[in-house]
């Protein structure tokens, strides 16, 4: 499974009604459960790697995995954008352990908690 | 989402000036320019996902790949090009894109995006074509400036058919992903940039990780797809594209090529591509070769082949690693599994299923110079217009920019074109059949069953990475007698909600491309692209009887796919086998 959102972590984002792990996917993969309050992975065989959804996900819940046939999970990269938004750092962990961090310039754009729908019938969307 | 039903789908007539449909990295550049040339247009566009991060930029990219370095010239562009795709291209169409490159990387610098500079505040370039990026985030850098354009935007809604008024397009239908409605656009012009082709033939990886392709599996050929059906011509789709990736991440590999200057070697460390492929340029060689060529050395036993990276300082391993992280993060934390550092190992790469990408090689919409295609009112840009390779990210800006001031202009004194109430009550149909009708079939195929059968008989029969890409008129013909049976088992996909619709569609979408690919594998009856296009029983390429384009057009009607030639004309002058002189020495 490439990407996991941490249940422990994610509060879908509130009320949001599409969460902005929802809307970046370019593959409408992730769907928010309303009943958990929680949003998930639900094609997790369609994922392209391609992470969006953990980039735009305020809470940083979401990790990224390998599928295990590409190697073992004992890895790990996880970006963190920086409050100025021109910076982005990612945090790789090798498999014995070995941390190592990169700073890379960028220039992130503001993602909303929520958006409205253009041609949505009721537009009832309260953030 | 809940199984809507049918009364629950709501109609939504949408007129506009301009219609782009696919708002990736060409369907952006297009609406702003005609909205800053034509500030009163209206101009709509229909994206299936979110524009902030759909398409091939949804994970970044960290270099330009075609920009004129100091020195170049769109006609040095048009040899290299020309050079590059074995001797056959659309000189008018890829010299048009260069004269734009400058203006469309200016303009995107403009909006944000960190382009790196050297010490004289040139743009440090990559090899020969490529300039550095700081691209992360360049695909909301660019959704940004469309939506501040004025553009409206839909998101999440999957366009299935084009519309027709007569002879001339009228816009488009599609159903949203988010609520329970069925769209009609209607518009004076339409230009379709929906990318181009991954998933018609197996995928190099399997179950969770079937979508780890190099192009978007997202990318269906959709617009391919409504343009056949809308009986636009389609040339070169036999021009697939074949491309030499990292081992399982299939990550890109100029990152390593040029990035670095890794030389490809054989298991026995061997630089076969200066041994065995000297004549045609070695590490230099047309981009087929350099797929073509690893592929013979596994074949004959001295694979796996690896691109040379253990000369680089442990510096260079880590600025490759962050070049990875602008385009490709997988690939990083694949290395850190496997234990992996390119400075000690060398990386093994492979070849990827083969995709049909305008950008990369040439297959998709024939246009003229103004990316018409040669149904009027219908554009084409980006990867999904045809003629024109090395597009690359500002090749695909250029070509929205050249459909934007064309449409622009053509509209200006227009009225709406007239469409029929059958028409769209027939892509209606076609549209919800999956969801509504299909249901009352007793045992039904799942979209992805149908695309598992797909790509088996793609991969067995017309060329998949386990045949070596290679084909022969008799096993094409198997794939053409069963390809041409999934269409009439379309009336039993069955799904429940609108994700999966789109899931439908897409299937259906891709059988269609493949039919059309299979009649051009067909029709070349030599070997120009070895790899690409690998025909073993016409092993040579023929310049006397084959330099010219294969082209497709599909009757409206019965839907009978013509087969037509179209003449090649060289514009530039010089040997069609020769890079052309290059203005700096390339960095060794
Ligand atoms: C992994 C990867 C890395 C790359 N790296 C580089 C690089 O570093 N430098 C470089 O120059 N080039 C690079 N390229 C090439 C470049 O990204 C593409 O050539 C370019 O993005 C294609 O632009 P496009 O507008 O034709 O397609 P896209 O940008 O993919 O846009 C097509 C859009 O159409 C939408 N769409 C598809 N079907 C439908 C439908 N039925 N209804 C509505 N919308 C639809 C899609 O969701 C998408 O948003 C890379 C490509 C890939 C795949």
């Amino acid at each position: 499974m490439p990407v996991i959102v941490d249940p422990d972590k994610c509060n879908g984002c509130h009320n949001s009604k599409q969460p902005p792990c929802v809307r970046m996917c370019p593959g409408d993969l992730i769907v928010k459960d309303f009943q958990t309050n929680k949003a998930y992975l639900k094609y997790f065989e369609d994922c392209w790697d391609c992470l969006p959804c953990i980039k735009a996900c305020p809470e940083e819940a979401i990790r990224f995995q390998l599928s295990y046939q590409m190697g073992f999970f004992s890895a790990s990269l996880q970006p963190h954008i920086h409050r100025d938004r021109q910076n982005i750092t990612w945090t790789l962990v090798d498999a014995h352990g070995h941390k190592e961090e990169f700073n890379i310039r960028t220039k992130v754009l503001e993602v909303a908690l929520d958006e409205r729908i253009e041609g949505e019938p009721t537009p009832d969307f309260s953030i | 989402m809940e199984r809507p039903d049918q009364q629950s789908i709501q109609r939504i007539t949408h007129d506009t000036d301009i219609l782009i449909i696919g708002g990736g990295t060409s369907g952006c550049l297009a609406a702003t320019e005609i909205k800053e040339k034509y500030p009163h247009l209206s101009v709509t566009i229909v994206e299936k996902a979110h524009v902030d991060r759909s398409g091939c930029l949804a994970a970044g990219m960290n270099a330009i790949n075609a920009y004129l370095n100091p020195g170049e010239t769109p006609e040095s562009f048009v040899k290299y090009v020309r050079y590059d795709s074995c001797g056959l291209i659309r000189e008018d169409l890829v010299q048009s894109m260069a004269e734009l490159f400058e203006y469309s990387v200016k303009k995107v610098e403009g909006w944000g995006l960190p382009i790196l500079c050297d010490e004289s505040g040139n743009y440090a370039p990559r090899g020969r074509w490529n300039i550095k990026i700081n691209g992360e985030s360049l695909k909301p850098i660019i959704a940004k400036a469309a939506r501040d354009s004025g553009a409206k935007i839909h998101n999440w809604v999957v366009v299935t058919d084009l519309l027709m008024s007569g002879e001339r397009c009228a816009g488009a239908v599609g159903f949203s992903l988010r609520h329970n409605t069925f769209y009609t656009f209607r518009a004076k012009a339409t230009i379709v940039a929906t990318g181009g082709a991954a998933g018609l033939y197996k995928p190099n990886n399997a179950y969770d990780a079937q979508h780890k392709t190099w192009y978007s599996p997202f990318n269906n050929g959709a617009g391919y797809a409504m343009g056949i059906r809308a009986g636009a011509e389609m040339t070169s789709f036999e021009m697939r594209y074949v491309a030499l990736r990292t081992k399982d991440a299939i990550a890109p590999t100029g990152t390593l090529a040029l990035g670095v200057n890794a030389p490809l070697v054989n298991s026995k460390g061997e630089r076969f591509m200066q041994t065995r492929y000297a004549h045609l340029g070695g590490d230099g060689a047309p981009t087929p070769y350099r797929a073509y060529g690893p592929i013979q050395e596994v074949k004959a036993g001295r694979g796996p082949c690896y691109l040379d990276t253990t000369h680089i300082t442990d510096e260079q391993s880590r600025q490759l690693k962050m070049a990875y992280l602008d385009m490709y993060p997988s690939q990083v934390l694949y290395w850190a599994a496997n234990d992996i550092d390119p400075a000690r190992h060398p990386v093994e790469v492979q070849t990827t299923e083969p995709y049909i990408v305008g950008g990369h090689c040439q297959g998709g919409y024939w246009v003229d110079i103004d990316r018409q295609s040669t149904v009027p009112g219908l554009y084409a840009a980006g990867d999904v217009a045809g003629g024109a390779p090395f597009k690359f990210v500002s090749g695909c800006w250029a070509e929205g920019i050249l459909a934007a001031r064309h449409a622009g202009k053509e509209v200006q004194s227009m009225a709406l074109p007239e469409v029929d109430h059958l028409q769209v009550e027939t892509a209606y149909q076609r549209c919800f059949d999956p969801l509504f009708n299909h249901g009352k079939v007793k045992y039904g195929v799942k979209p992805y069953d149908m695309e598992v059968r797909m790509q088996k008989i793609m991969e067995e029969y017309a060329g998949g990475t386990s045949q070596n890409y290679e084909m022969n008129e008799e096993r094409l013909q198997l794939a053409r007698k069963y390809m041409d049976q999934l269409p009439g088992q379309f009336d039993q996909l069955v799904v429940a909600d609108m994700h999966d619709l789109m899931r439908a569609h897409e299937v259906m979408d891709r059988v269609v491309v493949g039919q059309v690919l299979i009649e051009h594998l067909m029709a070349r009856k030599e070997t120009r692209w070895p790899s690409y296009q690998t025909r073993t029983d016409y092993p040579e390429r023929d310049d006397l009887n084959w330099l010219k384009f294969v082209n497709t057009r599909r009757d409206r009607s019965s839907g009978k796919i013509e087969v037509l030639f179209r003449p090649y004309q060289q514009l530039v002058p010089g040997d069609r086998y020769h890079p052309g002189a290059k203005p700096h020495p390339k960095p060794n």
